[in-house]
């Protein structure tokens, strides 16, 4: 009897799960992106959002950890397992899109009501352009500049922020205090991506690019971060830090400038207890060209979906909820038709306006199929300068030798 | 038939079976991923020929592209200090505490059982904790170092060109002791006691039977350590991307991290094959030391 039960209860449960399924027909989406590894983002809630309110679409979401995203993607492309849509960081979109592995929606995109090229900003809109074809669309955006300690520019008799990479260089020994263990300033120039972030906007500001690295500026500006480094008015362990944990010490007072993005300012709103505001990053002459490091992931679908329209209607609802990222998720859209919302934070707000001003003279890395290896020359020519190894002359001329080889030039 | 059959179950077909088995494994495991390893670095690789087997023949270019790297004779050099003094390190201080465990004192075998705990743990947490270990401003061993007046300001382990590699070398040493030291154990103890006895009989001292019994003895185990070492540390791979990810400027880079590098950084897997390639040479090197010196135990 127990086991005329139980079989009764499994043909029962079976018939639910088959009533469960509706009967029409459902496309299936996939889509994989690095949010939700660590914490809720902007994907996977969207992605959700999306499945729910279409009866027709089905979405499998996949977080992937950042460091996997490339890699997976790249394996699953191989052996054609590719997801529909994907969301990459800005440098990596275009190792995919020149390979032919993205769908070009140039023209979907002409014909959408919902997402209009012309509302983006330039620097996003171009990581995701090659050839003069639209692969994509800017998730949101990120750029870097100064955050210093008010009030220990206000003890060293420091009234402004910093104009030049010189006055910088200036200011930092000025607010040096070993006794305090207070560094001048921080900033990242890790052997890896963060590195190039940090040291491609000085090589950009001194009228070169990442084709043409070798200028008499950046080499300058070089010369100033190793004196910074060699006289203890910077920490060593630049070499090493990445931006967050370089930014952890300016948060505990123990350096008074940091060079860093927006993705700071809650964190740093919560630890910092002290005065603090953000600035420009500088020119290397006063006055000079500006330029500033371009951040953020892109959306994009891929080239062997089978389902490229209800793609695309997905793309649309991500853009369609742009309004909502500053607020729900801290980022900020890559869009100049949307307002920030004032959040009411006095500092958090001030810090904002000067990142979104400084978005304006954001430049994007590349974008080029091979940005990884041109990434590689940048900052192994930096480590190289700013450890003595090489002269910034040298280190930069070996740079661009690599590259020329990249580039075919 | 039954024949057949009957020496499946009990004969030579029976031994056939099993080595088969194992062969098959072998070939599908190892022998397979080998030769698509090699195969690929004499090709062009991207992503689109990613998976599969036939793609433009590169020659040997990519091995000339290897070498004509700048940062080639940096990796070079920091291979061979990483792997001689993380072997040396790891091999001294392990046999010195493996003769010390040797004495009988109360407690020995319990704190030698203790001294595993290194060899448990994952390579990454490892070098998480050596990391903060070895951190520049706010590192333990530079406070420790600073409170003993040895060192006036602090040493930047892990952003100091001249250090870097070094930091790594001690986590590894660390990290290797304990195996090399379990091994020479087992060697020590099938040293049979007689020996000892009868060489202090004629007057050896401690230092002659060290040298005259000991060594001798130990030939074929500290042949085997030191070519699993040589493996070992060749292979080790955690420890850099945990505390120095190759930098500053490639002075800690060493070729095993170079090759994951370029492989799956740089998506260049034609040379990351390549430089792993190069290395397999090496491991090959050690592995026939390894076996003649295993074959050496077995002849007796």
């Amino acid at each position: 009897m127990k086991l005329h039960l139980t079989g009764l209860l499994a043909a029962v449960s079976l018939g639910a799960m088959s009533l469960a399924t509706p009967a029409f027909a459902q496309v299936t989406l996939k889509i994989w992106s690095i949010d939700g590894v660590d914490r809720v983002g902007i994907a996977d809630t969207f992605s959700k959002e999306f499945d729910d309110a279409n009866e027709d679409i089905v979405v499998e979401y996949r977080a992937i950890p950042f460091d996997d995203l490339v890699n997976e993607t790249l394996r699953a492309f191989a052996t054609g397992n590719a997801p529909d849509i994907v969301s990459f960081d800005n440098p990596d979109f275009a190792l995919f899109s020149s390979r032919g592995a993205m769908l070009d929606i140039t023209d979907r995109v002409a014909a959408s009501s919902v997402i209009k090229a012309d509302n983006y900003f330039e620097g996003p809109l171009n990581s995701v352009s090659w050839d003069g074809k639209l692969f994509g669309i800017p998730k949101y955006t990120d750029t870097i500049g100064v955050f210093y300690n008010k009030d220990l520019f206000a003890k060293a008799g420091i009234t402004e922020p910093p104009k030049t990479w010189a006055q910088l260089t200036e200011y930092a020994e000025k607010l040096t205090d070993p006794a305090n263990n207070v560094y001048g300033a921080t900033f990242s120039a890790r052997a890896g991506e963060e590195g190039t972030f940090q040291f491609l906007p000085i090589i950009q500001m001194s009228g070169g690019g990442y084709d043409n690295v070798n200028t008499d500026g950046a080499a300058e500006v070089l010369d100033l971060w190793k004196k910074m480094i060699d006289n203890g008015w910077a920490s060593k362990d630049v070499l090493s830090l990445g931006q967050w944990d370089s930014t952890g010490t300016f948060n505990s007072g123990n350096a008074a400038m940091a060079i860093s993005g927006p993705w700071e300012v809650d964190r740093m709103v919560e630890d910092a207890k002290f005065d603090w505001g953000v600035a420009l990053l500088p020119t290397i002459t006063e006055g000079g060209e500006r330029s500033s490091a371009l951040g953020g992931f892109d959306w994009g679908i891929m080239s062997t979906t089978k389902h490229p329209d209800e793609a695309f209607r997905a793309l649309e609802y991500f853009a369609s909820q742009d309004n909502r990222i500053f607020e729900e998720f801290g980022s900020i859209p890559a869009r100049s038709d949307i307002a920030l919302p004032v959040t009411g934070v006095e500092k958090k707000d001030a810090a904002l306006k000067v990142f979104q001003e400084q978005l304006k003279y954001a430049q994007p890395r590349g974008p080029h199929p091979e940005w990884q290896k041109i990434s590689k020359a940048i900052y192994d020519a930096e480590q190289a300068a700013l450890t003595g190894q090489m002269s910034s002359k040298d280190a930069l001329a070996q740079a661009q030798t690599t590259i020329n080889g990249i580039l075919g030039k | 038939m039954r024949r057949f059959l009957a020496s499946l179950r009990d004969g030579v077909g029976f031994d056939i079976l099993l080595v088969g088995a194992a062969m098959v494994f072998l070939l599908a495991m190892a022998g397979l991923p080998l030769i698509y390893n090699v195969l690929m670095s004499f090709q062009q690789v991207d992503m689109f020929t990613l998976g599969s087997l036939i793609r433009p023949w590169a020659g040997f270019q990519n091995y000339i592209d290897v070498v004509r790297a700048p940062e080639f004779w940096m990796v070079t050099r920091n291979t061979i200090i990483f792997v001689f003094f993380s072997m040396a390190g790891q091999f001294v201080i392990g046999f010195a505490l493996a003769l010390f465990f040797a004495q009988n004192f109360p407690g020995a075998s319990t704190i030698r059982g203790l001294f595993l705990v290194s060899w448990v743990m994952p390579g990454l947490v490892v070098g998480a904790i050596w990391s903060w270990i070895l951190a520049g401003d706010f590192g333990v061993l530079n406070t420790i170092l600073k409170s003993l007046g040895i060192i006036q300001s602090n040493v930047f382990w892990k952003s100091d060109p001249s250090f870097s590699i070094w930091a790594v070398v001690i986590a590894n040493i660390w990290l290797g002791l304990a195996f090399n030291m379990l091994l020479l154990s087992v060697g020590l103890a099938a040293i049979p006691r007689d020996l000892y006895e009868a060489a202090e009989l004629d007057g050896a001292n401690a230092f002659q039977r060290f040298l005259t019994i000991t060594l001798p003895m130990m030939r074929s185990t500290i042949g085997a350590v030191l070519s699993l070492g040589l493996i070992g540390t060749l292979q080790q791979f955690d420890l850099f991307p945990a505390i120095t990810e190759g930098g500053p400027a490639n002075t800690s880079t060493v070729a095993q991290y170079w090759s994951w590098q370029m492989s799956f950084q740089l998506y260049d897997f034609a040379k990351g094959a390549t430089i792993s390639v190069m290395m397999l040479v090496l491991v090959l090197i050690a592995s026939i030391i390894y076996v003649r010196s295993t074959r050496h135990e077995v002849r007796g």
